[in-house]
């Protein structure tokens, strides 16, 4: 951490990264459901701070990990808020989320913030977006792993979509801004009609 | 009945003639999706010549701009966050590098950003040429997709590198440099050992 080269901040440094490592067990233990338990009123309220996760986390998402079995179609979008088209589709993904919840479609935000932006743009646009869902922060010195393991062809352009049948196949994929309803054609295609 | 039978024909003509226009179309749709356009984007491919016009409206061909011993094509942004944290470093390399034969050239395809802006962003930030892709033709063609992605050619306009500068936005601390060791393996006439990368970007925002 860049801020933690004073000796007079290092004791309170090493406790928020103590803090940081817990919150991101946590991010592990509740892998799925992907859902937070924040009331409405909360998320609208108080502070969204985003889960901050590694490769490991993403791994998660996509329920790669060697005991993950996919179970729900997933929606993937890659966004972030120095990203004008990211901020612009934002709302679309909320509304499609909240649409097709019930369906079974799980949602993950993954933001690629700046780490000056964690602390105030990012849960102060999720504020106002009253997103709610759970907000989750990429935090890597090199995003390109990342990249290669959602999608090999995937060059890291944001905002990025992906849509994952409920056997965890890449189903759809757009780079850029959203058309909502090409988006919703591919998740009629892979949800239930419950 | 001649007459007919005139008609008749000119008819078949036009017909043929528009079903020609229309396969046409569908392959140029075609080269612009996953077929041609991803060809023309993988490592060895060779990048056809092309014309777009610089900022100040000149006509600029692949050939006029392109160095001696090699080009960067480098898709940029008047208002990519990811391109302004790199422009000192794409001014850095193209000088260093043009000076060894190698030519840096900026392509903006971006339909919403204006000439004005564009090529006052330029001007501040770059000494090395930024051409206007209109319609992002040439982005279709290479299946460019964000800001700032690089297509670096040899001297044969091959592609011998696609991805990113370096490996961090933040300069202090960037650890790998493959664009710089793609520059370097090709001036020492070396295989480039790192084709490929990825980097978080601004998608390019093309016209339909």
């Amino acid at each position: 951490m860049p801020f933690c080269n004073s000796r007079r901040v290092l004791l309170s440094c090493t406790l928020l990264l103590v803090l940081t490592s817990a919150g991101q067990l946590a991010v592990y233990a509740q892998a799925a459901p992907l859902k937070q338990t924040n009331d409405k009123t909360a998320a609208t309220t108080s502070p969204l701070k985003p889960l901050e996760i590694d490769i490991e986390g993403l791994k998660k998402i996509l329920r790669r990990g060697a005991d993950a079995t996919p179970q729900h179609p997933l929606l993937l979008n890659f966004w972030a808020t120095w990203c004008d088209p990211c901020r612009e589709e934002f709302p679309d993904l909320l509304k499609v989320e909240a649409d097709y919840r019930k369906r079974g479609l799980e949602f993950a935000a993954v933001s690629f913030d700046f780490s000056e932006d964690v602390q105030k743009a990012l849960p102060d646009f999720l504020r106002e977006m009253k997103a709610d869902i759970t907000p989750y922060w990429l935090n890597l010195p090199d995003p390109e792993p990342a990249i290669r393991m959602v999608d090999p062809q995937w060059t890291g352009g944001i905002p990025t979509t992906f849509l994952f049948d409920a056997k965890g196949n890449l189903v759809f994929k757009h780079t850029g801004k959203v058309k909502v309803a090409e988006l919703r054609a591919a998740i009629e295609k892979v949800t239930s009609d419950k | 009945m001649r007459k007919h039978l005139l008609f008749a024909l000119a008819l078949m003509t036009l017909s043929l003639l528009f079903a020609g226009v229309v396969s046409a179309q569908t392959s140029a749709m075609n080269g612009a999706g996953a077929g041609p356009a991803a060809a023309a984007r993988s490592i060895g491919a060779t990048v056809p010549d092309f014309t777009l016009t610089d900022t100040n409206g000149a006509t600029k061909t692949l050939s006029d701009v392109k160095g001696a011993k090699g080009t960067v094509l480098i898709f940029i942004s008047s208002r990519c966050p990811v391109v302004k944290a790199y422009n000192e470093r794409m001014e850095q390399l193209a000088k260093d590098y043009k000076a060894r034969g190698i030519n840096f050239v900026g392509i903006n395809a971006n339909s919403n950003e204006p000439l004005d802006e564009v090529k006052a962003h330029a001007s501040a930030h770059y000494t090395f040429p930024v051409l206007i892709d209109k319609g992002n033709k040439i982005a279709d063609q290479l299946n460019a997709e964000h800001t700032p992605e690089v297509f670096f050619l040899d001297a044969n306009n091959k592609l011998v590198y696609h991805g990113r500068i370096d490996n961090n936005r933040d300069q202090g601390m960037v650890s790998k440099s493959e664009l710089k060791d793609a520059l370097e393996a090709v001036l020492a006439g070396k295989a480039v050992a790192v084709t490929e990368t990825a980097a978080v970007g601004c998608s390019i925002k093309k016209v339909e």
